[in-house]
């Protein structure tokens, strides 16, 4: 690069400034700012008092923590697979040129984009047992509260296990960033592969596993920790809103929940940032284990 | 091995028709070139007989067999494609073999077969690197590879060598005249490169805006070219047109006179070609040299003659410098007529 004179390095220091005034004030600072109080005690009304890692030993004792946590991560195991097998289909399925593939491609990403709270409230409508037009549609033929199979409808919003489906195929929609991401990814691979393999008589299946998938694995290893990071933090609104962390036991109470209650309900806020470091840290050692696993395998496949 | 046969083929893409019905055949055993210039349907000829593209009409047959509803994968074709088309995530090995795999051939005959196929095009010491790792004509051989490793009854190259540097390019072309020559198979050859379809073809077919201009030998388009199209686009440079008038049994070029003229009555032209152009030092003379372009053991001299410009080949020690005035002069067999309103090449004898 050619050395910037000092009109270009005002220039740069100009553009700059905003983005990193904001960055330092919005991300930086604040999680500094977790980082310490996590080993404080801290309630806004008296001041702050340093217990060393008491916090942390308070975490590994408290069972609604631990609920929290093996929520967030059942949720990512089985979410985060689902999503982007999701988003990978509908990526195929609507990569060609279409009447309507427009309109098509539109729907698949507009529930990403509709304001967490609608989409929460929508889903409450959805699920809910007595009216939501999935448990009429599921009972359709059976009997009230009853499928056509005889068994009994899903509780969406008051069966422990139930509910936590319900955040999962929630999150099953809002897959329209991944989905973007897929489809311009398949548009990209040349067209003269496919070709390539049609006169060579490759069935669709051959195509698809030694083809299509190795050439798209390192974007979709990609939107792997990209979503695994996010898992822990979308469920958060549909949990508020739609099962507000219940029903009993705590069964949709994930860590973000847990956070904002013990933060902003019972004022216990280097409590809150000790369990939000916890996950932080957490996350990153999935992550990197993650690539750990990959690595070699995805050596092989990458471009 | 199987020839090739094309009835009626029509392709239209909405209103534009790109292949306008054409009756072709390549013999079992043949190197045909299809060559024209882009837009002349050559590639869509192509990727109708290998079943990548459907016809609006007419019908395809392999070998007697007809294909033209049938999928790609079952006419028994390989297709080499101009970018290619090898696999970037798949070793030299896996892409020549990818076919086989397709059709589950298991796996040690797989690799004796690309082994084979891959000493024959001389990639043998290439087969564990990627496309990425190979150079062009590395790459070029690998994809022949994969097309011959399924011994299919037809070839199907769609401009092969465009992407290779001109050295290379007319290396390769020898190789494949060889292989070709070895293999015996039928191919069908799509280029647009007329020096490329003369020192390759056994038989040439020369197509424009999707219509059939003229099929023969290389000799036989490059001597008697059935219209001016064929006759300016095979030969390079392309040949000299000159507007001709026949009056009181003569032919009238220019200041030239040929004593015998076409009984018919129509505006002409005549065609030569840039090496039986004659120039004449004549301080005198009709023409004035405008350019020269030495080449090595001749140059191409650009000659201005009343309102328009001919290039004439000649051997290098005999180039005139550009501002002399000339005189041309054209031995009368190598003149060629053309009706200059349909542009078809009419028989003329002295």
């Amino acid at each position: 690069m050619e050395a910037l004179d000092r009109n270009d390095r005002r220039h740069l220091a100009l553009m700059l400034g905003p983005y990193l005034f904001g960055l330092a004030a919005l991300v930086a600072l604040p999680g500094l700012v977790t980082f310490g109080l996590a080993f404080f005690e801290y309630d806004l009304i008296r001041s702050p008092r340093f217990i060393g890692l008491d916090n942390f030993r308070e975490l590994v004792r408290d069972d609604i923590f631990r609920t929290a946590l093996q929520n967030s991560l059942v949720f990512a195991a089985i979410a985060v697979p689902l999503r982007l097998v999701a988003a990978l289909g509908l990526a195929l399925l609507l990569h060609r040129r279409f009447r309507g593939a427009a309109a098509h491609r539109s729907a698949a990403v507009l529930p990403t984009v509709v304001p967490d709270i609608a989409y929460g409230l929508l889903w409450l409508w959805l699920f809910n047992p007595l009216y939501g037009p999935i448990n009429r549609l599921l009972e359709w033929g059976g009997t009230a509260q009853e499928t056509i199979w005889g068994y009994p409808s899903p509780q969406w919003l008051t069966h422990p296990n139930d509910a936590r489906a319900a955040i999962i195929i929630m999150s099953l929609f809002t897959i329209g960033e991944g989905f973007v991401v897929l489809l311009v990814m398949r548009q990209a691979i040349p067209r003269e592969l496919y070709e390539l393999a049609e006169v060579e008589d490759a069935d669709w299946l051959f195509v698809f596993w030694r083809i299509t998938l190795p050439l798209m694995t390192p974007v979709l290893l990609l939107l792997l920790a990209r979503d695994t990071i996010l898992s822990f933090q979308t469920t958060f609104v549909p949990a508020l809103i739609v099962t507000e962390g219940g029903p009993p036991p705590y069964s949709t109470t994930y860590v973000p929940n847990f956070v904002y209650t013990t933060g902003f309900e019972y004022l216990r806020y280097g409590y809150a940032a000790a369990a939000t470091l916890t996950m932080f840290v957490l996350t990153a050692g999935i992550v990197f284990i993650q690539w750990r696993i990959v690595r070699r395998w995805r050596r092989a496949f990458v471009v | 091995m199987a020839g090739v046969s094309w009835s009626g083929v029509r392709k239209e893409y909405g209103s534009v028709a790109a292949l306008g019905g054409l009756d072709l055949e390549a013999r079992d055993g043949e190197l045909l070139v299809v060559v024209g210039p882009s837009g002349s349907g050559k590639t869509t000829l192509l990727r109708v007989t290998a079943g990548l593209e459907a016809l609006t009409a007419g019908s395809v047959a392999i070998g007697g067999r007809d294909v033209t509803r049938m999928p790609p994968g079952r006419r028994n074709v390989a297709m080499v494609f101009q970018s290619y088309a090898l696999f970037p995530h798949l070793t030299a090995e896996e892409n020549i073999g990818v076919g086989l795999e397709a059709r589950e051939v298991p796996k040690a005959e797989r690799r004796r077969r690309v082994a084979e196929a891959a000493r024959v095009v001389g990639c043998e010491s290439l087969l564990q690197r990627r496309p990425r790792e190979l150079s062009g004509g590395e790459r070029q051989r690998v994809a022949l590879a994969r097309a011959l490793v399924r011994d299919p009854d037809v070839y199907l190259l769609d401009e092969p060598l465009s992407n290779l540097d001109a050295q290379l390019r007319i290396q390769m072309r020898a190789e494949l005249k060889e292989l070709h020559r070895r293999v015996g198979a039928t191919m069908v050859y799509v280029t647009h490169d007329q020096v490329e379809a003369l020192t390759l073809g056994d038989r040439l077919i020369v197509l424009d805006g999707g219509e059939l201009q003229q099929s023969g030998t290389p000799d036989e388009l490059f001597r008697r070219p059935a219209n001016r199209f064929v006759a300016r686009f095979i030969g390079s440079p392309p040949m000299n047109m000159l507007p001709a008038a026949a009056a009181d049994g003569a032919l009238q070029v220019g200041t030239l006179r040929f004593p015998a003229a076409p009984a018919r009555d129509r505006p002409l032209e005549v065609g030569v070609r840039p090496e039986h152009l004659g120039l004449v030092a004549d301080g005198d003379g009709e023409a004035e040299v405008q350019l020269v372009e030495p080449a090595g053991s001749e140059a191409f001299v650009h000659v201005r003659l009343g309102g328009q410009t001919v290039v004439a080949r000649v051997a290098s020690e005999q180039r005139p410098q550009a501002g002399a005035r000339v005189r041309l002069q054209i031995a009368p067999q190598h003149l060629l007529l053309f009706d200059r309103d349909t542009g078809e090449r009419l028989e003329w004898k002295l």
